[in-house]
């Protein structure tokens, strides 16, 4: 992904695309430069298995995620069944969105693996950070988006470009 | 007579959704298949109106199964409920039989626009 897109490019495209869907899809506003995630935390990871080679990860404290899930569902107390059920669609619609900008700018049609959710903070074997994108939200609950590509140099992980 | 929905999305929250937004309309859902391979097998029994169809799925994805059930069920009335809105999305969906597309997140009306346009169509 990194080699079709200059890195600072592809950073404003995640960062619109996270606001937007999780404003839209959430009813929550994430701002850029968050602090420190807590102790409790929840992950979820996709890969990018066609047009790019790189995956992502967002690490959120679980009281944020919590918020979200209340929100999406209009329920009070969602419990760890639908925490895990909306952490993965909010992040499927998120990595769609991702994906339909990288094709507005690459041309190139991305494809990636269903979310996998994870207690706690979750790397992904045989890949390498390649940055973060940090986000607070009102309460001074913080996420982090993750790109990683695959160990051994960034052209493993760039675009079939 | 309401009209039978069928929603394929291995997203429980999206089946949630879609059966909230559906109450107190024309239309009620008539099943809900987590997978495609799910949605192949039960089509023929249920032979909904309608069917959603999610496209990143574990097993089948959506556009294999939309084509999978077109092929058997050639008047089946198909729309896909994805993120994956991009023009090579659009057209792959068109090209296979796809009576329409609809952009996750979705909202009330854009749902019941589609719908109703893949059923006068």
């Amino acid at each position: 992904m990194n080699t079709a897109i200059p890195q600072k490019n592809l950073e404003e495209m995640l960062d619109r695309a996270v606001r937007e869907v999780t404003k839209q899809a959430a009813g929550v506003c994430l701002f850029q430069g968050g602090g420190e995630l807590s102790e409790d935390l929840c992950s979820v990871h996709i890969s990018f298995n066609r047009g790019f080679h790189t995956s992502l990860t967002l690490c959120a404290d679980t009281a944020l995620l919590t918020r979200m899930a209340q929100n999406a569902l209009e329920e009070e107390t969602p419990t760890t069944q639908d925490l895990e059920d909306f952490c993965k669609e909010y992040f499927n619609i998120l990595c769609g969105k991702i994906a339909a900008i990288l094709f507005r700018y690459t041309k190139i049609p991305a494809r990636f693996s269903v979310p996998e959710f994870y207690r706690g903070r979750y790397t992904p074997e045989e890949h390498q950070m390649q940055f973060v994108l940090t986000y607070a939200d009102g309460n001074q609950q913080s996420a982090h988006l993750t790109h990683y590509v695959p160990q051994g140099g960034e052209n493993n992980g760039s675009a079939a470009k | 007579m309401a009209k039978r929905v069928m929603i394929v999305d291995d997203s429980r929250m999206v089946y949630l959704q879609m059966k909230n937004l559906l109450e107190e309309t024309e239309y009620e859902v008539a099943a809900y298949c987590r997978s495609g391979e799910e949605a192949v097998e039960q089509y023929g029994q249920v032979s909904p109106d309608l069917v959603t169809m999610d496209i990143i799925m574990p097993g089948m994805d959506g556009l294999e199964t939309t084509q999978a059930i077109l092929e058997d069920h050639p008047d089946a009335r198909i729309i896909m409920v994805s993120s994956l809105a991009y023009e090579e999305t659009f057209d792959t969906a068109k090209e296979i039989g796809a009576k329409g597309f609809i952009d996750k997140p979705f909202e009330k009306e854009r749902l019941l626009e589609v719908f109703r346009a893949a059923l006068e169509e």
